[in-house]
């Protein structure tokens, strides 16, 4: 570790900390759009600040164990960690300061360290609903995850890659590079994916906040919330920003840093969108009605896109 | 050296001065009946060393003065010599078991068993054909007498109808040697054997049949052996041992004369008798529960093999078949006798009563020998036998033959192993006796012994060039020997002996084969640490467990095909006993037992097609490779992976797995799965390393296991997921790992085989750990169900730990080392190009989340309950290994590359195109790119952030009471109705349900139900009825004829 450069780790904090503003403005924004859609007037745009703020500066004299305590900084970890292994903004070091770590792979099965974590800790508060939800959720993701499998298989092989930034760099040029129209297919089973794994309707069941009042971490109160919560802000950027560089052509360095920006706020917010579309449209699924969903159409067109590319690549 | 007439002397002589001393004391009486057969064995011994020694000449003996053809001669040579001594010794032995038994009839029992004996020697030693006849005569009416001597109605009637059979055999017989005698003019076997030709044997044609057809009878061929059965049941036990062992032999051996005689134009009709009678007398033997009934179907199984085999290799000129003939023929005598000398000993009448066995350890130490040597495993002789008889057959290119030979073992070890697990698990009454004296004792040590020493010798008879390393099986032995003494010292002594014996073959071998004697080496030694914790002298475990190591030793040294398959089946068959002792595991044993044969005759089947293929001169393992071009290799492929796959437990071939892993014992559990399955992975390797990517047509092989491995996968991982038994969710995570395995071999290319091997090592590492952790926690908790546990965490926390580590490294999860095996999976996948594949294997990997969380939460979090509130840490020596083995998984978790490199040069040797590169610690593959190493720090330093500044902030927070949650303003009843565990995927099996239906087990289950209806449907020709079963001879010899003759 002689050559490692240090300032990663600042570049890192950085990362993190404009991730977790960007995220708590989307959270305000949306649950603007949520209100509205159901004829409310809503929160304003800044109350998840206030939320996340209050949150932090709640003590507690309470903890229900070792694993318990454990289960937010596994969480966190493992939300911050995709983070920063994530190439964010293609040709901007500042913004990919880990990405030497790992290809996709990684970043595929780091986001389950926080999952695990979670789970743990809200399996040792002994409250049922902590164990339902995460029976329910496990259930979930293990088919939800079936069309993204076959996705990312796909536009590996497509892009003959597993590196990000490669994947990425292809993707450069024109928006008719970007895999949305090279390989549509397999966008579209991506994002079926994406929507099993956003907790939103109509798999929000693992939440589930009026039969399991928010399913692992019904336990959880002030700090230990606030760290759960901080990574409920950054986890779905960095999710989106995944599926930003798979498929929407990522998000390339302009010599104008603003419109980089722009750019970033826009594809991300949009594709953040999608979920949120979806979510208002439908009402919820039960989990074995999401596994056969997820069984039905999302394979069905996982499963052409790995044939599509099977054939042309 | 004494005459050999003096055999038949010396027997009559005694038999005379018997009825002499009739008045006398019982006690003179067998000792000089025991005189006398010491005598007829010191004059056979005496022979049978000279003439193996070469210090004397066969011998001809001639009677009455004149030569033959005139009179009678005798001949002295060394299957003579060999087979009389088997014979003398097994009679003096069963005489000694007789004891004073004479007393409860008479004296004439004794001079029966003389004149009986006489019978035998004649009829090996005879050269005249009529005097063959009377010999024969003289041994069926003998045998008839001792069977029907004791005034029981079921033996009365056993004895006449065995004399009725026996005469109207030696009917045929004497009628076939009148006509012999006048179309050659003579009586003399050697004369009518130098006379024959094509024309005579046209001309003689319904003598020499007459005389072929009666010995055939005496050899009770099925289905007309209804008499010879009863008859062996309804013998005494010592009585039955001399049939089994004495008349067997003399009748195979008077058949051998009969065949050479003839000119071998009988052999054909010989061949399809014997091949039908073999397996016949084993299916009909399936649906037999009385003990000695069933052990006559199998002698009666075992003489058809012997005419068989002994057809065969007339017919194909099978060199060194005099070996082959004389292993089986040695070790089915003296298997045989011992068995019905114990079943004289256990005084039972039905095989299910067979557990008061256990009241004497060296009982079952015999039993077991005798099963083995019936079954042809190694040690003994019948192993190395069968060895060179399916390699022969192989060069001759007679397939369909060893299917039968083979096929009709696996039916016999259905029901001897069935028979041996309910002797060692069912219970008996501890009111009853055994028959347990000096003198029912020594022929059965005797008997085992001598299968035990000849079984040596016989490896160095063989034809075959082999290195087996007896000091491997000695280990077992001695461990037998000392079984005495407590079980921490065996535990040292084999700790030690493994580290003396290991420590240097770490160093010396090389290549793929030293990742696997790592695991095999340092796998033994860690997992006999939990021994330590048992006080009392554990019996039999540590033959067992030396028995399964040293088999894995074996094969890892091996550089030959007939070592590697003896060790294999070393291997199988110490783990059989190991995992036979767990408390319910009797039918999850067996059927291990039987997918291992079945297994082993493949790789049989494979290894013996090889070496035909290779020019039939050499056994090393090495002409695998020379074979990858023939027109076979694609079959050898096919035989040796399937083979090896019913050890890995893939799909289709794993339904032994759960329940043989899940109760087996605590510390058994981890040698059978986290080290025994790899042996399976080493011979698939070994497999697709020779012999490289095969296909059938245009069916590429390693392309169909791979689906077979992901399929494996995936199946697996659900039931692991459904799964309310840990050890059972273990079992089948087992069978999951291991179809990874299998996936990443079929890849055939660098990064597969680094998959697979990587893979190896770690599932070795977290699987011992899990399964020592769940003996742990079931040591403690007395369960296996996990919803009944809970909230062990706080009581059991270095438990805990260890399982949270392990199963993170199982998922697959960075930053411990499961990943490696992840992301080389994705990267063999896309070189490959078998998507579809890949996606299996990926999903099957989330669903590995679902019991793994099932697994840590059920156990360690949720709520304690009330009865586990003063539960203990696991016992020290099932947390030190464990703790050993998570240092391992972390220091490979933090260096990957310590291990993926140097695996990385031993797979370039057989695909260096696409290894990976290393830049520092990260590893570069043609896709990706991944750097273990800082993934770990980046972690680590997060994770130690994250936790400073909770800690910091939540400085004060106290542990609360386990009901204080928020309960809807309620409080929980009891801690039971509020742990969520059981069932606890019931949406998944809501929808997914349908993958729990067992196929697999339907299939089989099918297969064993045939088997029995058709054994039932069978044996029902055996009426009891005498008059029925004369008919039945006589429709027999009439079809005979009419198929032997084309109705000519």
């Amino acid at each position: 570790m002689a050559d490692f450069d240090y300032m990663k780790i600042v570049y890192a904090a950085l990362t993190i900390f404009l991730t977790i503003n960007y995220g708590l403005i989307l959270q305000g924004i949306i649950g603007k759009i949520y209100a509205r859609v159901g004829k409310r007037m809503g929160i304003r745009i800044f109350q998840p600040y206030v939320n996340l703020i209050r949150q932090w500066a709640t003590r507690t004299s309470i903890s229900h164990g070792v694993m318990y305590y454990l289960g937010p900084v596994f969480r966190f970890s493992g939300g911050a960690g995709i983070l920063i292994f994530l190439p964010i903004i293609y040709g901007a070091p500042i913004f990919s300061s880990f990405s030497f770590a790992g290809d996709l792979v990684l970043i595929s099965y780091f986001m389950f360290l926080g999952t695990l974590g979670m789970a743990l800790g809200g399996g040792e508060s002994g409250h049922p609903y902590a164990a339902l939800g995460v029976s329910r959720g496990l259930s979930q993701v293990t088919m939800a995850e079936i069309p993204m499998i076959m996705a990312v298989y796909s536009i590996a092989v497509q892009y003959h890659s597993l590196n990000i930034t490669e994947i990425v760099a292809a993707q450069q040029g024109s928006f008719l590079n970007w895999t949305l129209f090279t390989n549509p297919i397999a966008t579209a089973a991506a994002m079926l994916a994406f929507l099993g794994s956003m907790m939103r309707s109509p798999f929000d069941v693992v939440l589930a906040p009026q039969e399991i009042p928010i399913g692992p971490p019904t336990e959880y109160q002030s700090q230990f919330l606030a760290m759960l919560m901080t990574n409920r802000t950054i986890f779905p950027v960095a999710k989106t920003i995944l599926f930003v560089n798979f498929f929407f052509g990522g998000v390339a360095l302009y010599d104008n840093y603003l419109l980089t920006f722009l750019v970033f706020f826009l594809k991300t917010f949009l594709v953040y969108m999608w979920s949120v579309f979806v979510g208002l449209s439908f009402p919820r699924f039960r989990v074995d009605h999401s596994i056969r969903w997820f069984l039905k159409y999302p394979m069905l067109i996982g499963l052409i896109s790995i044939i599509f590319v099977n054939i042309r690549y | 050296m004494v005459e050999p007439i003096y055999l038949i002397v010396i027997a009559l002589g005694a038999a005379f001065l018997l009825g002499l001393l009739r008045k006398t004391g019982s006690a003179l009486q067998i000792a000089l009946t025991l005189a006398a057969l010491a005598g007829m064995v010191f004059i056979s011994a005496q022979w049978a060393y000279g003439i193996i020694k070469g210090t004397t000449q066969a011998a001809e003996i001639f009677t009455s003065g004149m030569n033959p053809p005139l009179s009678i001669n005798l001949f002295m040579g060394r299957s003579e010599a060999v087979l009389l001594l088997l014979v003398n010794s097994a009679a003096f032995l069963s005489t000694m078991y007789l004891g004073r038994e004479h007393k409860k009839t008479s004296v004439y029992m004794l001079m029966l068993l003389l004149v009986f004996v006489v019978g035998l020697n004649g009829i090996i030693l005879t050269r005249d054909l009529f005097n063959l006849f009377v010999f024969i005569e003289i041994v069926s009416i003998a045998s008839a007498g001792l069977i029907a001597l004791r005034s029981d109605i079921r033996q009365l009637g056993a004895g006449f109808k065995f004399i009725i059979a026996g005469a109207l055999a030696s009917g045929f017989m004497l009628i076939g040697i009148i006509f012999t005698y006048y179309a050659t003019g003579s009586l003399n076997i050697d004369v009518i054997t130098g006379m024959m030709s094509p024309a005579l044997a046209s001309a003689g044609y319904i003598g020499l049949f007459l005389v072929f057809i009666g010995i055939m009878i005496e050899l009770k061929p099925f289905p007309v052996n209804g008499w010879g059965i009863d008859a062996y049941q309804a013998s005494i036990p010592p009585v039955s041992a001399l049939v089994a062992a004495g008349t067997a032999t003399a009748m195979f051996y008077a058949f051998t004369k009969i065949t050479a005689m003839t000119g071998g134009i009988f052999l054909n009709a010989s061949m399809y008798i014997g091949a039908l009678t073999f397996v016949g007398m084993n299916v009909v033997a399936l649906k037999q529960t009385a003990a000695r009934r069933l052990l006559g179907y199998s002698s009666i199984s075992q003489v058809g093999l012997l005419v068989l085999v002994f057809s065969l290799v007339k017919i194909f000129g099978i060199a060194g078949g005099e070996l082959i003939v004389f292993g089986l023929l040695v070790s089915h005598a003296l298997a045989k006798a011992v068995l019905f000398w114990l079943s004289g000993i256990i005084g039972k009448e039905s095989i299910n009563d067979w557990g008061i066995i256990r009241k004497r350890n060296i009982l079952i130490v015999a039993f077991a020998v005798a099963v083995g040597a019936l079954l042809a495993l190694p040690p003994f002789p019948s192993f190395f036998a069968k060895w060179e008889l399916i390699t022969s057959l192989a060069v001759k290119g007679q397939y369909g033959w060893i299917a039968v030979i083979l096929g009709g073992a696996l039916l016999e070890a259905v029901y001897l192993m069935r028979w041996f697990g309910n002797a060692v698990k069912d219970s008996f009454n501890e009111e009853d006796n055994l028959d347990f004296r000096f003198g029912t004792l020594v022929p059965v040590i005797t008997g085992t012994a001598a299968l035990l020493a000849l079984g040596y010798f016989s490896a160095n008879l063989s034809v075959f060039e082999n290195n087996i390393n007896w000091l491997l099986p000695a280990v077992v032995i001695v461990l037998l020997l000392l079984d005495f003494l407590p079980a921490i010292v065996k535990n040292i002594l084999l700790i030690a002996a493994i580290a003396w014996y290991g420590y240097p073959l770490l160093q010396a071998i090389e290549g793929y084969r030293s990742i696997f004697a790592a695991i095999f080496v340092i796998g033994a030694v860690i997992t006999l640490l939990p021994g330590f914790m048992n006080k009392g002298r554990r019996p039999g475990f540590y033959p067992a467990v030396s028995m399964m190591f040293a088999g894995l030793v074996g094969i890892i040294e091996a550089t030959d095909m007939l070592t590697f398959f003896f060790f294999w089946e070393l291997m199988t068959l110490g783990s059989y006993f190991l995992i036979l002792r767990g408390k319910k595991s009797k039918p999850h044993a067996l059927s291990y037992m039987l997918f291992s044969l079945g297994g082993a005759y493949l790789l049989m089947t494979g290894f013996s097609m090889s070496f035909a293929e290779a020019g039939g001169t050499s056994i090393a393992l090495d002409i695998l490779k020379t074979v990858s071009g023939s027109s076979l290799s694609g079959i050898i492929t096919i035989l040796l992976a399937v083979g090896f796959m019913t050890k890995t437990a893939s799909a289709g071939l794993h339904i032994w797995l759960p329940g043989a892993h899940a109760e087996a014992e605590g510390d058994v559990s981890p040698m059978v799965s986290g080290i025994l399955l790899k042996a399976g992975v080493f011979g698939l390797l070994m497999t697709f390393i020779a012999l490289g990517d095969q296909s059938i047509g245009k069916i590429n092989i390693p392309y169909v296991l791979s689906w077979i491995g992901v399929i494996t996968a995936l199946t697996a991982n659900y039931m692991a997921a459904m799964q309310e038994d840990a050890k059972r969710l273990l079992a089948y995570s087992s069978i999951a790992q291991m179809g990874y395995a299998l996936f990443g071999i079929s890849l055939m290319s660098h990064l597969g085989w680094l998959s697979a091997l990587s893979l190896a090592i770690v599932h070795f590492t977290y699987k011992v750990i899990l399964f020592l952790s769940v003996a742990g926690v079931v040591h403690r908790v007395k369960t296996r169900n996990m919803y009944q546990m809970g909230g062990l965490i706080t009581r059991m926390p270095v438990t805990f730990f260890m399982v949270l580590v392990s199963i993170i490294a199982l998922s697959g999860i960075p930053p411990l080392a499961g990943f490696s095996g992840r992301w080389l999976t994705y990267n063999a996948v896309i070189e490959k190009g078998w998507l579809l594949q890949g996606v299996v294997a990926g999903v099957s990997g989330l669903i590995a989340f679902l019991y793994l969380f099932r697994l840590i939460f059920a156990i360690f979090l949720g709520q304690l309950k009330d009865v586990h509130r003063r539960v203990k840490e696991a016992p020290f020596w099932i947390l030190l290994p464990q703790i050993l083995l998570i240092l391992l998984v972390l220091y490979l978790s933090f260096f990957p590359g310590a291990f993926l490199r140097p695996i990385g040069d031993i797979v370039s040797e057989f695909h260096p195109e696409g290894a990976l590169v290393w830049n520092g610690a990260t590893a570069v593959s043609e896709f990706g790119y991944w750097n273990g190493e800082a993934v770990m720090w980046v972690f680590i330093a997060l994770f130690a952030a994250n936790f400073a500044l909770l800690f910091f902030l939540n400085r004060g927070a106290q542990k609360i009471k386990q009901f204080n949650i928020v309960y809807a303003a309620e409080r929980p009843a009891r801690p039971e109705t509020t742990h969520f565990a059981y069932n606890m995927f019931a949406p998944y099996r809501k929808a997914l349900g349908f993958l729990e239906y067992p196929i697999t087990t339907k299939f089989w289950s099918g297969v064993a139900d045939l088997m029995h209806s058709i054994a039932g449907f069978t044996r029902r020709i055996y009426t009891g009825n005498g008059q029925t079963y004369l008919l039945q001879i006589i429709v027999f010899v009439v079809i005979s004829f009419l198929l032997s003759n084309g109705g000519k």
